[in-house]
């Protein structure tokens, strides 16, 4: 983040805004057919960037303006029924399935062939047959020797890495490490079995590109997930106070008092602290758990930061209060029925923590 | 890689300050993160000073909860307006936060309190 803010209140060097023109005009005529609306949203976008408040580096310059450009282009689209009929391929996590013939048709074809070029040569050659070539499912079913569910299962997976890939291209974002598009794919899919293998969360808290993709993906932020899961990104001191709202929730549909609500929400509420102060960034994760027939919350808090060198004597009184912790740690631990701290220095910090209707 | 996400202003507080008399009555109206906190602290300090204030009397009643960063905040705002020449009363910490805040094992003196609005402008001695 700091690095891109360097330059202060700088204007843009004329001419590095000049050389942008040719790459907005290229990402805005990729979307839109009329010449007169491209030059339009190109002004506009040009208009966007000079008045940003954050200064860009150069280098990230030709990136962060086509970002801005797909900005200006979708807020076109909405006031456009026609256009807005074709920009649902990023918006539909859903099961619905994209006409990826008509994407085919359209503007932006430069990008779904980028897209499909990524894809395993399988799963372009369905994607085609069905979508291109109008196959169904039993007559592909019986040409592959499976079965039409199978077929349709192998089609909503190969569409699902057509639309990580295709975001990729259109934004020009070469991922940072091998494990980017498994995780990318198994979020788009929303496969949780393939996401926990590769601890699709934990990648998400490394990997800054990743996790803004996947905010694009889908909407992330203090949505439950379909396993019950309720999941609050933490980077700055809002999210505490969502996080314990979230926290409380929870604990209300447990059927939790709430006396024992609070006491949730307040350990929540100091171990998300944490999280702003001492890492990066990280994640609060609450759900419902059973045990021997008893209702439970358990709350996982984990961050990316620079971990604690030795977790027994940072839960002592005192110590924390030395070190600017406050009674963040043991304060939520003694608000808890199980507290469990685990942290690899240098790598991060987790915490769980449950609390059990009696 | 970069969003176009401006840097947020700073949103006004969900809360009010009112002079009453020698006294500075604040109402919290909704939860409030760390840095509305620190900067509702500010505000106040600044008012004692400015007004010649002699009573701040703060109604956390819309609070939920008030963990060990809110009371150490508010404890810190009552001492500094002493040292300033103002008295400080937090009224209307619900039943389940004050537990709560003993559970917390928070030792640090939290100031005067009082039940209610009415008791607390009756301590501040309006
Ligand atoms: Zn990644």
């Amino acid at each position: 983040m700091a690095s891109e803010a360097v330059r202060g209140d700088q204007p843009y060097d004329e001419r590095v805004v000049v050389e942008l023109v040719p790459v907005l005009r290229r990402v805005v005529g990729a979307r839109i057919k009329d010449p007169h609306t491209v030059e339009d949203l190109v002004q506009e976008t040009l208009a966007r960037l000079m008045s940003s408040s954050r200064r860009v580096d150069p280098d990230k310059l030709h990136q962060y303006a086509a970002v801005t450009a797909r900005h200006v282009v979708a807020t076109y689209a909405e006031r456009n029924d026609r256009a807005r009929n074709r920009s649902h391929l990023l918006a539909d996590p859903s099961d619905a399935p994209p006409p990826t013939e008509d994407l085919l048709l359209q503007e932006d074809r430069e990008f779904v062939a980028a897209a499909l070029e990524r894809l395993s040569a399988e799963d372009r050659d369905l994607l085609v047959a069905h979508e291109v070539q109008g196959q169904d499912t039993t007559t592909m079913a019986a040409e592959l020797g499976s079965t039409p569910g199978a077929v349709a299962a192998r089609l909503s997976r190969a569409r699902a890495s057509l639309r990580v890939e295709y975001l990729l291209a259109a934004e020009a974002i070469d991922p940072p490490s091998d494990r980017c598009r498994p995780v990318l794919r198994a979020l788009s899919s929303s496969d949780r079995r393939r996401q926990r293998e590769l601890d699709a969360s934990g990648h998400l808290l490394e990997c800054e590109t990743c996790s803004q993709l996947a905010d694009r993906l889908f909407e992330r932020r203090g949505q439950p997930a379909e396993d019950g899961v309720v999941r609050v990104p933490v980077s700055r001191d809002a999210d505490v106070v969502t996080a314990r709202q979230q926290g409380r929730e929870v604990a209300a549909r447990a059927g939790f008092s709430t006396s024992a609500q609070t006491l949730v929400a307040t350990a929540i509420s100091e171990i998300s602290r944490n999280i702003v102060k001492f890492a990066d960034r990280g994640e609060v994760a609450i759900s419902l758990v059973t045990e021997d027939g008893r209702q439970g919350v358990r709350v996982v808090a984990r961050d990316v930061g620079p971990g604690i060198a030795d977790p027994d004597v940072a839960l002592r009184d005192g110590y924390s209060t030395y070190h600017g912790l406050g009674l963040g740690l043991p304060g939520a631990k003694r608000l808890m029925d199980r507290f469990h701290l685990s942290s690899v220095p240098g790598e991060g910090t987790t915490v769980t923590m449950e609390k059990w209707l009696t | 890689m970069p969003t176009d996400v401006p840097t947020a202003p700073h949103v006004p507080l969900p809360a009010s300050i009112l002079s009453q008399g020698p006294n500075l009555i604040v109402s919290i109206h909704a939860a409030l993160d760390d840095e509305q906190l620190e900067r509702l602290q500010r505000d106040l300090l600044e008012r004692v000073g400015r007004d010649r204030c002699r009573g701040i009397l703060i109604d956390v009643a819309a609070l939920d909860v008030l963990d060990s960063f809110a009371a150490r905040t508010l404890a810190d705002l009552a001492y500094m307006a002493q040292l300033r020449g103002a008295r400080t009363v937090v009224v209307g910490i619900a039943p389940d936060v004050a537990m709560t805040l003993v559970r917390l094992g928070v030792r640090i003196p939290l100031t005067q309190t009082a039940l209610d609005l009415e008791e607390g402008l009756e301590w501040l001695g309006t």
